[in-house]
């Protein structure tokens, strides 16, 4: 199997111009619905690590075609946001489907050896002030640009969230309330952006420096700024952090003078705070959409069966958020 | 029950130690983040064994204060929520839905940050 992959890799690289012979092909735990597979290609003059992303074909509801990603990548370049260099994009009726190739971004994208290993420990106090920076890029990001993209304004993810959640006939009194309770709220009427929408440890690499590249554009749409600030503020992305508001490595006092200093929108922290509600309960709604995955036959895995037992991680969250003080 | 020791519970313990002790270092990186997993997902199905009753009674009970019916489930709450037929301003509601949550993730995740702060 990874002789054929190996040969099709080299085809395709073939057809942009890379000349090289494919080894030592390696699979990268990646998303749960994604192919990750890291490999070099060599030739007389020159070797260079690359990636393969690929789609499985059973993607959830909310994600993009793989290579529409590597078409955000080649916009997001042009304006400074830090993403790998996409080399060749492949078609779902390709011998490598719905895929793409970037070079390989050295660093590390696991949440918890980012958090814990020394080698990152002068890149965390940076990191959400970069982060910011790297997000108010992407907001700036010219639309026209996204055609391909579908529009999500927050009410109406809220809607398809919640009927989402409402066709798995799986009641939570907890989201009952917090459907009811974000639907009072008042998400701001902002300029529609590019929006990354999983904007997170895991989603983004790391080195000693900080923060090198954004990957992982699946669940991007043309929305809400305010959407990804709120989703790296949520407890759901802190791992086991607590008290780092930000993706549990930073103040949210830092994301936001990072954010500010580049964006024409100006944000304050009573703003988000409704975004983080949401973005905790598109993530338990999220969770259910993979665990049914896998209770309704359509994905056998240990993980999307896992999953569907942190929905409770994400109603404890907001009750925290809502009755008790939480930030 | 008319099964013998060990209990499931017990049996569990037993798996995800093999796992741990046998099985964890033999495997390749990605199917050593799939092990993980695989035992985070004993842990809760023995959790639930030991504790998932009692934990259930408690909320269950909670619940009689609140709701009028004999139909003390998450379902009828829910829909109760849903249909704004409780006051959602009502205190001893808010109390109630931190109970069940605290109940859920202490058998799914009680290492998980949440939790812990709020059982401090």
């Amino acid at each position: 199997m990874q002789e054929e992959l190996a040969s099709a890799l080299s085809k395709k690289l073939l057809e942009v111009g890379i000349e090289g012979k494919v080894s030592n092909l390696e699979p990268l735990t990646g998303g749960a619905s994604k192919e990750i597979w890291k490999f070099e290609v060599s030739n007389a003059k020159q070797s260079a690590k690359m990636i393969l992303r690929r789609g499985s074909g059973i993607e959830g509801p909310l994600a993009i075609k793989t290579a529409d990603e590597a078409r955000i990548q080649k916009e997001v370049i042009k304006v400074g946001a830090p993403v790998p260099i996409i080399l060749a994009v492949s078609k779902n009726d390709e011998e490598l489907g719905d895929s793409y190739i970037m070079h390989f971004v050295e660093g590390e994208s696991i949440a918890r050896k980012i958090l814990r290993d020394k080698e990152y420990k002068k890149a965390l106090p940076i990191l959400a002030y970069q982060c910011g920076e790297a997000i108010a890029k992407i907001h700036n990001v010219d639309i026209n640009n996204f055609s391909f993209l579908p529009k999500k304004p927050a009410e109406d993810q809220l809607e398809d969230l919640y009927s989402t959640y409402q066709s798995f006939e799986q009641p939570s009194p907890v989201f009952e309330y917090a459907y009811l309770w974000l639907k009072e709220q008042d998400f701001g009427n902002f300029q529609e952006s590019l929006v990354h929408g999983d904007f997170r440890l895991g989603n983004i690499i790391v080195n000693a420096e900080g923060l090198q590249s954004i990957i992982d554009w699946e669940l991007a749409h043309i929305g809400n700024p305010l959407q990804d600030l709120g989703w790296v503020c949520g407890n759901s992305w802190r791992f086991g952090k607590n008290d780092k508001v930000v993706g549990g490595f930073g103040e949210i006092e830092d994301l936001l003078e990072g954010y500010n200093s580049i964006s024409k929108l100006k944000v304050d922290k009573e703003m988000v705070k409704c975004w983080q509600v949401f973005g905790t309960f598109r993530w338990g709604v999220i969770c259910l959409i993979q665990a049914y995955a896998h209770l309704n036959g359509t994905i056998n895995s240990i993980e999307k069966a896992a999953i569907g037992r942190r929905v409770s991680e994400t109603e404890i969250d907001i009750v925290d958020l809502l009755f008790l003080g939480g930030e | 029950m008319i099964f013998d020791r060990p209990t499931s519970s017990e049996l569990i313990k037993a798996v995800m130690d093999f796992l741990d002790t046998k099985i964890k270092d033999e495997l390749p990186p990605h199917l050593a983040f799939k092990l993980r997993i695989t035992n985070n997902v004993l842990g809760m199905v023995q959790r639930e064994i030991d504790q998932g009753e009692q934990l259930s009674e408690e909320v269950i009970k909670a619940m009689s204060a609140i709701i009028k019916s004999d139909d003390l489930t998450t379902k009828e709450l829910s829909n109760l929520i849903k249909n704004e037929d409780l006051d959602l301003s009502d205190e001893a509601l808010k109390d109630l839905l931190v109970l069940l949550s605290k109940n859920k993730i202490a058998v799914d995740n009680p290492n998980y940050s949440t939790y812990k702060k709020l059982i401090k």
